[in-house]
């Protein structure tokens, strides 16, 4: 007890001073929860203060925020070649830096991260892993990590689960990332092998070899895309799989739009009380963020500087309007190519100014992602059609067309939205348009055959990894193949 | 032997056998009311282990010869900060953060003035004593819970008795840092003993040996329920209390001042040591804090817990 109070202490204070943490001491913390919770069954008061927040006080947040964005701009200017021109260009005072001085600041895109990665790696760090974003939604970026920053995530991410109940020693967690996301797989094994899980990194195999996978395999966590876990809870059904068939207790979905329709089935299929949606993106790790039960995105302000800004001015914007999210992640949780003001272009709708009423009412939040800016479609200066809003509609007709594919796109004011034939089978295209409209769509439809579906909208679950061997037949649920 | 006391030695013996009667049951019973009824908060990570035995054991060690160097307005300072410490601790959440501070204040202010003041008759010794009693046994009561519900469990309290008898002999026989503790600590304020004055003498037990006898009895009923907390409350009742007020029957313990100095922890210790080895064979693995919370043997009110917030967590891409 006497030494987990120290190694609290050391974790506290380096927080609060913005040295680096040390990773070893963060990995014994692990241990220490690991006993906390195998003795007390569950952790003491204020664990979440251990993980450095949520602040309460708006003051103390914005106070807490300039350190970290002066700390962070200090360091950048001295390491990192792109921003010590641009911090320069600027005329920033670096020791003067507050959030609203930040708007003289341009945001990073990832044009530049791709047109200039080289110059985003800090000279004072030795280089480890790269990973590279997927490429579904443009040209891939690679992102450069420490070891310092491997260790330490997993370490921040271990000892958030275990004190979390998301990650027990009996457990065994199946991951289907695509396995070129080398920085989220890495990590996933790291804090499972920190929190003594057992870890099946699977990549996107068949939907049957990873059903076969949590069937046999005693799983009691997935991790996995929303597209993946559409053709996971499909292929169940097709195999006539229930609930009393998986020991899941939890599934975690990121990076793609989750619809309601996929998560209640999916918590139907595979029998878990509710699927984690967590917001994460490879050029801002380790800021992320969580859906509450009122379905707002609460971001974790602890490591990172999040930022709504209006699509349109760039300035901060407004409640209730549609809004970019703009991600600096602080020194030192992010130190070997870090981005400063990085435009995720995911776009949230700011809150109306409501006061939050949910179990993270204490972190600011924002709607959930509603899909890409470049996605947005415009019917009018006051009228735009999210991403989201099509995703949640396709995916709620009776046909289940789950993962949705679809091309959308504006011809005379309306939208013409084009479907494989299987999305509207059974149903008829007048159904559907009445179906589209009843969720505020006014929709014109052209259909095109099946075959033509990947080509209409990729998604993370087209990332598939093919097998040389393959199982003959399921190994579960086999009877069931209709 | 008697004949060099004022009064006899049987009696003398049997004074002090009623004061640590006294005193160990009324440690043990309230501090196993307490573990039954009250849930200390603790900290967000962290339980009580082997290593804190060792931490606990060098401070033992090491705290008598920083009070036989340290000035008497020292002490009293140090020994102000550890009981105000471990009765806001333990009885904050009971009475809550207003009252507790005013009882500090009370009781210790109390302490201080009678030491000052009072110490010129038996009856003033007698006041000193029971209000001191008050403070000591509090405390004692409160540091066992805190340990207890900390995670210490019955096999950490067994091996710190061992430890601790085998400094008790060293400190009481060998090198007389008891003795001079004692002769310096008696009457000063705070004084981290339970005791009462009869005519001449004083009798009294240390705050330390009471603390192991609250220790020893609610981490076997932590462990392993009643049955388990009778047997060690026995157990303290024949070798806590009436072994060591009447050992001088039996054996010379007279130190240099001519007072009588019991190393209670080497009647206690090893027979609290048999009596856990008993214990584990007769009832197996200690129950953790989690399963005595959800056993019939936890009376205490459920504290609410926190609701997990975002935090760091592995990126997916």
């Amino acid at each position: 007890m006497f030494e987990t109070g120290i190694r609290q202490l050391r974790m506290a204070v380096s927080m609060v001073s913005g040295r680096r943490l040390n990773t070893g001491n963060l990995g014994r913390l692990v241990d220490d929860a690991l006993v906390t919770i195998a003795e007390f069954g569950e952790p003491g008061a204020d664990a979440q203060q251990l993980l450095g927040g949520p602040i309460d006080d708006p003051e103390e947040r914005l106070e807490f925020a300039r350190r970290g964005l002066r700390r962070t701009a200090r360091r950048l200017e001295a390491h990192s070649p792109f921003y010590a021109r641009r911090l320069a260009a600027t005329d920033t005072t670096t020791s003067e830096l507050d959030i609203t001085g930040l708007q003289a600041i341009p945001v990073t895109t990832k044009r530049d991260l791709i047109e200039r990665p080289g110059d985003f790696r800090c000279a004072d760090v030795a280089v480890h892993l790269t990973t590279r974003t997927t490429g579904t939604t443009g040209t891939p970026a690679e992102i450069w990590l420490s070891r310092y920053e491997m260790e330490l995530w997993s370490a921040l991410g271990a000892l958030a689960g275990v004190i979390r109940d998301e990650l027990r020693p009996n457990d065994i967690m199946q991951v289907n990332m695509s396995s070129r996301a080398t920085a989220a797989t890495h990590l996933a094994a790291a804090s499972c092998r920190l929190a003594r899980t057992g870890c099946r990194l699977l990549g996107v195999v068949s939907p049957d070899e990873a059903l076969d996978s949590l069937c046999s395999g005693g799983s009691t966590i997935l991790s996995t895309y929303p597209s993946y876990l559409a053709e996971l809870v499909t292929a169940a059904r097709r195999r006539g799989l229930g609930p009393g068939d998986f020991e899941l207790r939890r599934v975690t979905v990121g990076g793609e739009v989750l619809s309601p329709s996929l998560a209640r089935a999916a918590c139907q299929a595979l029998g878990v009380p509710q699927i984690d949606d967590i917001f994460s993106m490879t050029e801002v790790i380790p800021v992320s963020g969580r859906i509450c039960s009122q379905a707002h995105l609460h971001y974790d302000l602890s490591t990172g500087l999040v930022e709504l800004l209006d699509l349109e001015t760039g300035e901060p914007a407004a409640p209730g309007a549609l809004a970019t999210v703009v991600i600096t992640p602080y020194f030192p949780y992010r130190d070997c190519m870090p981005v400063f003001r990085y435009d995720t272009r995911d776009v949230v709708r700011c809150l109306a100014g409501e006061t939050l009423s949910c179990e993270m009412a204490n972190t600011p939040a924002a709607s959930q992602i509603l899909g890409k800016a470049d996605s947005l479609l415009r019917l009018g200066p006051a009228d735009v059609i999210t991403p989201r809003q099509l995703t949640d509609a396709i995916e709620a007709l009776p046909t289940e067309p789950w993962p949705a594919r679809y091309r959308a796109a504006v011809h005379g004011g309306r939208i013409r939205l084009t479907l494989p034939a299987a999305a509207i089978s059974d149903y008829g295209e007048t159904a559907a348009r009445q179906h589209f409209a009843e969720a505020g769509l006014d929709v014109d439809l052209a259909i095109v055959s099946d075959d033509q579906a990947e080509s209409l909208r990729h998604t993370r679950s087209d990332l598939r990894e093919p097998a040389f061997a393959r199982p003959q037949a399921p190994l579960v649920g086999a009877g069931h193949v209709e | 032997m008697s004949s060099e006391f004022a009064i006899p030695l049987l009696q003398q013996s049997f004074i002090e056998f009623g004061v640590t009667l006294t005193a160990s049951v009324t440690v043990a019973t309230g501090a196993l009311y307490y573990l039954r009824r009250v849930r200390m908060e603790r900290p967000p990570i962290g339980t009580f282990n082997g290593r804190d035995i060792v931490i606990v054991m060098v401070l033992i060690i090491t705290l008598p010869f920083l009070y036989a160097v340290m000035p008497s307005w020292l002490i009293t300072c140090f020994l102000v900060a550890t009981f105000a410490a471990s009765l806001s601790i333990g009885y904050r959440q009971v009475v809550g953060s207003g009252p507790v501070w005013l009882g500090i204040g009370v009781l210790v202010g109390a302490n201080i003035w009678e030491s000052h003041t009072m110490m010129g008759s038996v009856a003033g010794w007698q006041l000193w004593w029971a209000e001191l009693d008050v403070l000591v046994l509090l405390g004692a009561i409160a540091v066992a819970n805190l340990y207890v519900q900390g995670g210490m469990r019955l096999q950490h309290v067994a091996w710190f008795g061992l430890a601790l008898a085998v400094y008790d002999l060293a400190a009481s026989l060998g090198i007389n840092v008891t003795a001079v503790l004692v002769e310096k600590f008696i009457g000063a304020p705070l004084d981290p003993t339970f005791g009462m004055r009869f005519n001449v003498n004083n009798y009294g037990i240390g705050i330390g040996d009471l603390l192991f006898y609250a220790l020893f009895v609610t981490a076997s009923y932590k462990a392993f329920g009643w049955a388990a907390a009778r047997l060690a409350f026995v157990v303290m009742l024949v070798f806590g209390a009436a072994a060591p007020a009447l050992a001088p029957l039996a054996f010379t313990l007279i130190d240099f001042r001519n007072d009588i100095l019991i190393p209670s922890q080497v009647f206690f210790a090893p027979a609290a040591f048999l009596c856990y080895l008993w214990m584990k064979r007769r009832y197996g693995r200690e129950r953790t804090m989690a399963e005595f919370w959800a056993s019939a043997d936890s009376g205490a009110i459920q504290a609410p817990v926190p609701q997990p917030e975002p935090a760091p967590e592995p990126a997916s891409a």
